[in-house]
């Protein structure tokens, strides 16, 4: 698993960039992301989120999200530092690569 | 397949799939989840998938470090492309039947191809990691002689044999190409125990230097010899990068290199031994008389010269052997009379030079009879570098060489055969070395060399190389030409020697009988045939005299070889170099005939061996041969 650790300022300034461009967002009164995600379908939408969950798995590191039909809402975050971490920037990363290939 | 599943199926299989789920892994988990009753049905798509993979065969020569493995990864099912997740189960399949029938049809493919061209690679490949023969040996329970001589020289191997060593081969390749990426991951083959197969009681494989490695630390050793402890350790480096590279692995990863793996001991270790080699020659050197051989030490010893590089080797002896002759000839050419013995053995050496090489047993002795001149030239012996290369020397011109071997041998026993009668008269044809005509004088006026020659006993070098055009095949000719003009050295006249001394073994077909007729001739003349020969002893460019007409090639070998070879028989430079015999008590030069022309050299009756070798038109050589003996017999 990636590292557990708050990320500092400077770190969400070079990484937060890259995320925000493809549609995170950083929520209010949380140090969290979240992003909304649509698909053609439920079985597209279900299909990743189970790639998702099998990555999580082998990352241990879990989203937070919700699901209704071909939406996907997914907040990540660090339980452990209580916010924003390496571990969510690499699922996010993971979970976009697959969006794209979905998509 | 996928008709049949529910989207959701679909998308869900694809997304196990693509998480790094294999076939293999989701069929067994399969039959191990499927309730009861459905077995049958996972059975039989369990069945139908693991045939379907036997297939995708990649390319088995294509083995980049094993892990060419294509199977898995293949799956159509999802239409999203691949992911990022690689095949973490890839290694566990190497366990799996799959990876079992997957080596077996690798090993099926190579044995269809053609056995050379797979020795050929496999030789590289060991050559490539500095896999000692030893360790597969080992694990294939191969003979190692023959083993090695599959592999080097193709000698046949029978398929159940091959596929062992096929076997040896598809593993290793896998096994290597996991220690190269330092495969921790529990990686459960049957066989890699991390370095290599399993060796007997955990033994390691002998450390050995890589070409590459060597290079660089002679490099080294040029700028320094005595590198401290940090400049060591920056040639292990170096070293070990080198062999990395050499292998196609990434230089990270050394640890791969396993028994082969460069430490600073081992670079320490290689610095001393090269001072101590450098101690040792120079010793020689100030040892010896004559320069060449500490000198042929140096370029030989790096080299570890085994017999397979003759070039090296030729180089030192080659000198040596080319002063030799020199002397001789010039001698010879410069005087008429005495030269007898000189041109002689001038032109032996040339014909010894090519009879020495190749495998007869008699090379062997003649090895042992270079060894022993060499020493005794030189006071000391040698390193054993200088003895490999002399050894490997002569073994260049096998063919030709074995002809002109017999013809040598046809020395003493061929003479008793020839001439029932002439054996008397040989016998003091034998003694009179230098007198007698016997071009063979070269034992008896040998000047240098060859103390050793006399020991031989053997007046009877007349080890000119008889050789007839006919006999020999016209392919011998050109090699011949080029090795003698390379071979020029002491060793092919001892090896005659020592060949004369063998001559049982040494006889040819053909040649056999060319030596019977040459020993019959010994006495009165040495017929020396053949192009190749002929230009070895143009090379040599003694005074020759020479008979043009084909008869005179007959004599030589005419003896005992059918009459129909007679004729053919015939010099071809004829014109050239070859003069006629001129009568005299002795024959003097060699002949200087450039190619394929018969000299033939008269001892005593010259006239008489002259005239009666012009009209051997009846190509009776035996008659002409006998002849001579009775008109030299005395």
């Amino acid at each position: 698993a990636g590292k557990a650790h708050r990320l500092s300022t400077e770190e969400r300034e070079q990484l937060l960039p890259n995320l925000r461009a493809v549609g995170w967002n950083e929520l209010e009164g949380r140090d969290a992301i979240f992003k909304e995600f649509h698909f053609k379908d439920f079985n597209r939408a279900f299909g990743f989120m189970t790639r998702v969950a099998l990555q999580a798995e082998k990352l241990d590191h879990h989203p937070e999200w919700f699901n209704v039909y071909n939406k996907v809402h997914i907040t990540l975050s660090t339980h452990e530092c209580g916010g924003l971490s390496e571990r969510d920037i690499n699922l996010a990363s993971f979970i976009e690569q697959v969006a794209a290939s979905l998509s | 397949m996928v008709s049949k599943l529910s989207h959701l199926q679909v998308e869900l299989l694809g997304a196990l799939l693509e998480s790094g789920l294999t076939k293999e892994t989701l069929i067994k988990a399969l039959s191990e989840v499927e309730p009861h009753g459905l077995q049958s049905e996972s059975q039989r798509a369990i069945n139908a998938l693991q045939t379907e993979k036997g297939e995708p065969c990649p390319d088995i020569p294509n083995l980049h470090n094993g892990m060419g493995e294509s199977r898995l990864s293949e799956d159509e099912t999802s239409d999203d492309g691949e992911e990022f997740t690689p095949p973490i189960m890839k290694e566990l399949e190497n366990l799996s039947p799959e990876e079992a029938a997957h080596q077996k049809a690798v090993v099926e493919r190579l044995l269809q191809e053609d056995p050379w061209r797979v020795a050929k690679m496999v030789k590289s490949y060991l050559q490539q990691h500095n896999i000692p023969q030893r360790e597969v040996v080992d694990t294939t329970g191969l003979n190692q002689s023959h083993l090695s001589q599959h592999l080097n020289k193709g000698t046949p191997m029978k398929t159940q044999k091959r596929a062992a060593l096929y076997t040896w081969y598809v593993r290793k390749q896998r096994e290597v190409a996991q220690q190269f990426t330092h495969a921790g991951q529990g990686i459960l083959t049957e066989e890699s125990m991390g370095d290599d197969l399993p060796t007997k009681k955990g033994r390691r494989n002998r450390f050995k230097w890589g070409p590459a490695s060597q290079q660089i630390l002679f490099q080294a050793y040029e700028r320094q010899k005595n590198p401290s402890k940090e400049e060591r350790e920056a040639l292990v480096e170096e070293c070990n990068r080198a062999e990395c590279i050499q292998r196609g692995v990434s230089p990270s990863q050394a640890q791969g290199l396993g028994s082969n793996l460069v430490t600073e001991v081992r670079v320490y270790n290689w610095f001393a031994n090269r001072r101590k080699e450098e101690a040792f020659r120079h010793k020689l050197a100030m040892d010896t008389f004559s320069g060449p051989q500490p000198t042929s030490a140096p370029p030989l010893a790096p080299h570890n010269s085994s017999s397979l590089q003759p070039p090296a080797a030729l180089s030192p002896t080659k000198v040596h052997g080319v002063r030799y002759n020199q002397q001789p000839a010039s001698e010879a050419e410069s005087s008429s009379s005495n030269p007898h013995g000189n041109s002689s053995m001038v032109t032996t050496q040339t014909i010894l030079h090519q009879v020495s090489p190749p495998g007869l047993e008699p090379s062997q002795n003649l090895l042992t009879t270079d060894t022993k001149l060499v020493s005794a030239t030189g006071g000391t012996l040698p390193p054993v570098s200088t003895l490999t290369a002399l050894h490997s020397l002569e073994q260049s011109p096998h063919t030709l060489s074995q002809q002109t071997q017999n013809l040598i041998m046809a020395s003493l026993p061929g003479v008793m055969a020839i001439g029932a009668g002439e054996t008397p008269s040989l016998a003091p044809a034998f003694t009179n070395t230098g007198a007698s005509t016997l071009v063979i004088g070269l034992a008896s006026t040998q000047p240098q060399s060859v103390p050793v020659i006399n020991s031989m006993g053997s007046s009877l070098t007349t080890l000119q190389p008889v050789q007839f055009s006919q006999q020999l095949h016209p392919s011998y000719q050109q090699p011949l030409m080029q090795q003698v003009q390379s071979h020029i050295n002491q060793s092919p006249f001892m090896a005659t020697m020592a060949q004369i001394q063998n001559s049982h073994a040494l006889y040819g077909p053909k040649s056999e009988v060319a030596q019977y007729t040459h020993t019959g001739l010994l006495p009165q003349t040495m017929v020396i045939t053949d192009t190749a020969n002929l230009s070895a002893l143009t090379n040599l460019t003694p005074t020759k005299q020479a008979f043009t007409p084909d008869s005179e090639s007959h004599t030589e070998s005419g003896m005992h070889t059918p009459v129909s070879q007679a004729p053919t028989i015939h010099l071809q430079n004829q014109d050239t170099t070859i003069q006629h015999l001129q009568p005299g008590p002795r024959l003097t030069s060699s002949p200087a005939v450039s190619s394929s022309s018969l000299v033939l050299y008269q001892s005593s009756d010259s006239a008489n061996s002259h005239s009666q070798l012009l009209p051997s038109t009846h190509n009776v050589i035996e008659t002409f041969i006998s002849t001579q003996m009775a008109s030299s017999t005395q």
